[in-house]
Formats: C-alpha cells, structure tokens, sequence
C-alpha cells in the first residue's frame, strides 16, 4: 500500500482534482427518471381539477423525452382525460398553447422536468398568455449532483484524452530511453490522412468496415515506416533524438499537406466512426481500447525482457551495451512503438471527427510529453511507468474539462493548465525527493 | 516530514474550502450559453463574443467563450462539454465546416439548440440539425467588390484575385464578385487567381509572384484585409501603386485606416456587432418558442474613402 502511494503520487494529485472539480460543478439537478415522472403525477393529482387541461413537457433528448411520456401516461391513468404530451422545442410547446387557447380551452398544468422549466416561454407566459396565468409549473424535487460527476461528463473527459492517451504509451517508452519523439503531432494528421483518403479512394460514403479497417491499418503502418525510419538515424547516426524527430515532424506534417492539397477529407463511410464514437455492450469503444492497451503496455514494461531492456538502456547506454543488450535495436523499437501509437491515434481522431485533416494534431507532442511527465517518467531516461503516464493523461484531461465547466476564460486556462503542470511535478518530486536525490548521488559516484 | 505533509493537506483543505464559498457566493443565472470560435485572440471573434456576452446578459445568461485555436479536435472537446454541463444553448463559429458536424449531432441529441455564425456547418447530416445561422452575406459582398473593381477600372484591363480557398465564406466572396463580372458587359479579364491564405504575409508573398508573371495587371481583389493588405505591400515594393487598385474585404480595423490612407479603394463592409445581437437574438426567440429563420444574412456595404473620413470607429481602432 504504502509502496503504491509512493509510487503513483500522482493518483492523489487526480483524486483531489476530481474532488475539487465535483465540489465546484455542484447543481441542482432535475430527476428525469419514472419515479421522478410518479412524484410529479401524484402532486398534480392533489392539486388540480381532473378535467383541467394538463401538459407534459420533454424536451428533445431521450431522459427528458422519456420522462415527459411516462408522466402522461400516469396522468390519464388517475383519470386526467386531457392531459397531453408535448415533446420538443419551445416552439412546440408555443403550438400546444396556441391549440388550447385555439379550443377555447385554458392550461391549467404544466408538468416537466429538466431544462424545460428555464425555457423563456415559461417565463414570460403570464404575459403572452394572460388567460393561463395561473397555470401552474410541477416539476420534480431537485436534487444536488456535480455535472462533474454526470455519466456523459465522465465519458467526456475519456473521449478528449484517448488520442493523447494512446500515444504517450509510445512516448513514455521513448522518454525512459532518455530520448523524445517531437515527431508524434505531425504523424496523427499524416495517419488520419492516409487512411481517410484511401477509404475515398476504396469506396468513399458506401465503402464497408473491412475498407474502414484497411484505411486504419495503411495509416498506422504508414506512421510505422517513418518511426522505423527515425529511430534507425538516431541509433544507428547517433543523431540528438530531439532533431531527427523535429525533421520527421515537419516532414510528416508537409506530406499530410501534399496528400491533401490542403483541403480536408470528409468523403468517408460512416463506419469510420465507431472506433471514436461507437459503443461495444454499452461501453465505449475508446474506453475499451484504453484498457486494452494500457494493461498491454504495463505487462510488456513489467515483465518482459525487452520491457526491461527498455528501462536499462535508459538508464546506462553503456553499461547495457556491456551486458550484451541491442541498444539500437532496443532505440528502433521505441521510435516504431512511438510512431504506431501516433497513428493509431491519428485513427481515433479521424473516427471522432469523421474527417481527416492535415492540421490535425497540431502542438499535441506537448500535451502527450507533459503527460509522461506528470505522470512520473523522468526526461533523463531509466525511470517511469506506464500506469503514471494514464493517470498524468488524465490529470490533463480533467483540468482542461474541469475548466470548461467552471467557464474559465481560454486565455486563463492556458496559464492554469501550465501552472498545473509544474505545480504537480514539484509535489510529486517533493514527495519521492529523497528516493530521487540518493539515486542522483549513487550516479554521480558511478561517473 | 509527516508534520509537513499534515500542514500541506491542510493547506489545501482551506483553499478548496475557500473556493466552494466562493462559487456558491458568486449567485446563480439562468442558465449558460456555450460560444466556441476558431480563433479568439482574432479582434473580430474578441468582439462578438463580448457583444454576446452583453446581450446574453441582458436576459440574465452566462457566456462561456472558448478558443478553439483552430483545432477541430479540440472544438469537438469544447462541444462535448457544453453538453455535459446542459448549456441551454451553443453558439458556434466552426473551426472546420465538417469536423463540427459531429459536436452538432452530440449536442442535438441531448436537445441542446446550435446556432452558428459567421461559417455554416456543411456536413449533410448536421448542417438540418443547426436552429439558425447568422453570419454576414458573402456572396452580396463579393458582388459589391466586383462593383467596385468595375467602377474603378472602368471595366477595362487584367485583374487578380488573392483567394482563400479553405474557407467557405471567402469562396463565396469569390464567387459573388465573379457574378459580377459575368452579368456586367465587360473587357476585364482575370488572369490569375492563387490563395493568399487570408494572412498578410502569404498575401505578400503571392502578390509578387503574380506581378512577376502578370506585371500589367490593374486591380487585386483579396477576400480579406490582411491579404489585401499584403498584396498592396508587394504592390507599392514593385513601384506599381499608381498602376494596381486592392480592393479587401472585412473593414476591419486596419482596413479602415488602409482604406482612409487609400491604400485600399473599398473594402466590403462586415458587421460583427450584427452578427453577435442577430445571434443572441435568434436564441431568444427560440427560447420563447418564435419561428427562427434557418439562415439569416447580413448584407455587407461600400466601405470607401468617404466613409473612412467620417467614420468615428476608425480612430478608435474598432470595428
């Protein structure tokens, strides 16, 4: 436990984010659900004549929708003989009143839940309708819930990290070799290229799945190449990482133009979009690849050889080199994980879009560094895991959502989410500092 | 050390104390409206959102704008949280024309109303599914620029156009001064037409390009000031400012004093003061269950140098 802690101090970090954000997003919501819809009925029974015309108003979201129908079904049930479902925009409900009005007849409830009750209609009733004016608005009990904490927030805030997600497994990787992949932004908008305009080429709007499957594997292997291709000039030249992958960057980035001539690709079957968007047995795709390849990546850095070649090579080039481990063939499979990673999430991104474009990914090499980093990988190689990379992606994450909800200007937000960023590293390095400085010393009397 | 760590938490522990208190202090609205534009560090997106701030509020509601940096990606993000938080509505400026379909299908399937404005939505699915766009008619200002070009040549000589072609609104620009020249009996002849990208420097740099093939052109229309004003730089560097009328697009801030020093001759008017009240407005009238026109277009006018003297905003550097 206490060897848990240490090791994902970062988790707390999270953990108390998700709290703060739940705490400042806290609202009155509205229930939506049959019981919600039975308290409203049982109220109005109490209250109003049966022959009283009464309106159930949704609005045109399923819960609301749902609500709406089963409060007027409960209605006609205890005998409400004029009770009406009304499902829509305000402008139905403005059709509604006019066709009671139109009969001569008078609203005497509307019964709703939701936004409804916030629709300027039913504000400014009394004075569009004087006859109606006493009408009354049954609505559910409120109750207290953070938006934060709202199932499609949650799924949200997974939807806007998968993409970075995904390719800061590659780059954790590369970061614990004690190198950087700058090149990762480029090859999203070169995979989402690639793949999208081969899924025009094969097919456009009418190609199938196995076109969609195809377009997605051309444009990670695509990315593949150029990774194997940048990872052998940094292994085999010896040229800085920093630089190889700051040409194959612009490079890859250029090449995304050129395919493209600038425009982007939208003519694409609408299977592309269940990668990014689409649900297996109720959970989200995006959630189940996450899993997936986290739990993957973690077994791989943990428990087998080439895992741990990964960690040893970052940690002495020349003492793994002695102790007979293929540093370069070790640095060409980083780049090559790296850069399938980036295509895999140029993939996603394309499916979440249902587009490709070439200025996709732009400045995303930093979101995805900033996340190994805040999640505990070290910059100078040999140290850092997986799991912590999830959870940096995903303090990234929750900031940049935490923010939205709170309304947070963007110019702040900026500043925020970078102060964030140092801010958790100085209290991650603060808490394992001792650990850090005895290893810095034991270096030193290495050297 | 674990003194340490016990006075940290309850440092924190105070600081979110205080910013509960203060959140549940600040007194609540009526709802909040979701406003994301490609770009808002563009004078042009700054003032509609603080004119749709100011209208939103006369009607006690919240505007979140966001900047979506030109990133449909991180656009689609800005819109799944609008409709996490149940905004009551979402004000979009589309950062690319078909990546915002998808926000739009997400929003419109949990009741949330869009509206555009200033760039339509032009995915098939999801453009039926926007309650109203807003936005200046481009078409008609493209056809004003023709007129212009017509009246200043005297209809006679070869002409360039620094387009755009990226974006819709400045394809129709395009397209509206062709019109023009195309109903109007006339011997001008366009004989170049390249994408100046709507910034100063490639419209710079193109311009040259083109009078190093073209050098006997007589006007440029560029569909927007900045280009405009790059093409009159590469126009007054070639020694060719008595030859070459510009023409832009926008009477932006610098276009206005471009147009006051003639540097431009006319640079179509656009009303982004309109196009936020025209927005704020279609939401209101959605609210209070109106029909709401699908499309709503404000014409653009002349912006010559008569205008530009007696214009107030120009010195005040405002739209």
């Amino acid at each position: 436990m206490w060897k848990l802690k240490r090791d994902y101090g970062m988790l707390v970090v999270l953990i108390g984010l998700c709290v703060l954000f739940s705490a400042l997003t806290l609202n009155d919501q509205m229930p939506e659900g049959d019981q919600a819809a039975q308290q409203v009925a049982k109220n109005l029974d109490a209250k109003v004549d049966k022959n009283a015309v009464i309106l159930a108003v949704g609005a045109a979201n399923k819960p609301s929708a749902s609500f709406a129908g089963k409060a007027n079904d409960l209605l006609q049930e205890k005998g409400f003989k004029q009770s009406r479902l009304v499902v829509g925009t305000p402008r139905d409900l403005r059709q509604a009143l006019d066709q009671v009005r139109q009969n001569g007849d008078i609203v005497s409830a509307i019964a709703t839940t939701g936004d409804v009750p916030e629709w300027r209609l039913i504000e400014i009733l009394p004075e569009k309708y004087p006859e109606f004016a006493s009408c009354v608005l049954e609505t559910p009990k409120p109750y207290k819930w953070p938006d934060f904490l709202k199932r499609s927030n949650l799924l949200a805030i997974v939807d806007r990290i998968v993409v970075i997600a995904v390719i800061a497994i590659g780059m954790t990787m590369v970061i614990i070799t004690a190198g950087i992949d700058l090149s990762v932004g480029s090859l999203i908008a070169l995979s989402a290229v690639i793949s999208t305009s081969l899924m025009k080429l094969w097919g456009g709007l009418e190609a199938s799945g196995w076109i969609v499957l195809l377009g997605f594997l051309a444009g990670t292997l695509a990315c593949g190449g150029v990774g194997a291709a940048g990872g052998f000039i940094v292994a085999r030249f010896k040229v800085p990482p920093f630089i190889t992958t700051l040409a194959i960057m612009m490079i890859g980035r250029g090449l995304a133009f050129m395919i493209t001539g600038g425009f982007s690709i939208y003519q694409v079957p609408s299977s592309l979009t269940w990668l990014g968007q689409g649900r297996s047995m109720g959970i989200p795709n995006t959630v189940i690849l996450l899993i997936l390849l986290y739990a993957a990546a973690h077994i791989f850095m943990t428990y087998t050889r080439l895992g741990r070649h990964i960690y040893a090579v970052g940690g002495n080039e020349e003492a793994s080199r002695l102790s007979g481990i293929s540093v370069s063939g070790v640095i060409v499979f980083v780049y090559i994980v790296s850069s399938l990673a980036a295509g895999l999430g140029g993939c996603i991104q394309a499916s979440q879009l249902n587009s490709g474009t070439p200025n996709m990914g732009i400045m995303y090499e930093l979101y995805v560094i900033a996340a190994v980093v805040v999640g505990g990988t070290s910059l100078s190689g040999g140290s850092g895991r997986i799991l912590g990379t999830l959870i940096g992606a995903f303090i990234i994450s929750v900031i940049q959502n935490g923010m939205n909800l709170l309304g947070i200007e963007s110019y702040t937000q900026q500043v925020v989410l970078g102060a964030v960023i140092v801010g958790g590293v100085l209290l991650d390095k603060a808490r394992t500092g001792k650990k850090q400085t005895t290893r810095k010393a034991e270096k030193e009397v290495q050297r | 050390m674990k003194v340490k760590r016990t006075s940290i938490r309850r440092a924190m522990g105070c600081l979110l104390f205080g910013i509960v208190l203060g959140t549940w202090a600040q007194g609540q609205t009526k709802g909040k409206i979701g406003m994301t534009c490609m770009d808002l560090t563009n004078p042009f997106f700054k003032l509609i959102a603080n004119v749709m701030e100011k209208e939103a509020a006369k009607y006690d509601y919240e505007l979140l704008a966001l900047d979506a940096n030109n990133d449909p990606a991180k656009q689609n993000n800005q819109l799944s949280d609008f409709v996490a938080q149940g905004c009551a509505a979402i004000f979009l400026n589309p950062a690319d024309s078909r990546a915002a379909g998808e926000g739009v299908k997400k929003a419109h399937a949990a009741g949330i109303p869009v509206f555009t404005f200033d760039v339509q939505v032009t995915d098939k699915e999801a453009a039926p599914l926007v309650e109203s766009h807003i936005g200046s008619d481009n078409f008609q200002g493209g056809r004003l620029a023709g007129e212009s070009m017509l009246k200043v040549t005297g209809g006679k000589g070869k002409i360039a156009i620094l387009s755009y072609p990226e974006v819709t609104s400045c394809i129709l620009r395009v397209d509206g001064f062709k019109k023009v020249l195309q109903q109007t009996p006339t011997e001008l002849k366009i004989v170049s037409e390249l994408s100046g990208r709507g910034n100063r420097n490639d419209g710079y740099n193109t311009t040259t390009d083109m009078l190093q093939a073209h050098s006997d052109i007589v006007g440029i229309f560029a569909i927007n000031d900045p280009s405009a004003l790059g093409a009159h730089s590469a126009v007054v560097k070639a020694g060719k400012q008595d030859q070459i009328t510009v023409i832009g697009f926008d009477a932006s801030p610098a276009g206005k004093q471009a147009v006051f020093e003639k540097k431009l001759y006319d640079s179509p008017q656009q009303f982004p003061r309109k196009m936020a009240k025209g927005t704020v407005d279609a939401f209101i009238r959605y609210m209070e269950g109106e029909d709401v026109a699908k499309k709503i277009f404000i014409p653009c006018e002349h912006y010559y140098y008569e205008n530009a003297v007696k214009d107030p905003s120009r010195e005040k550097e405002q739209w």
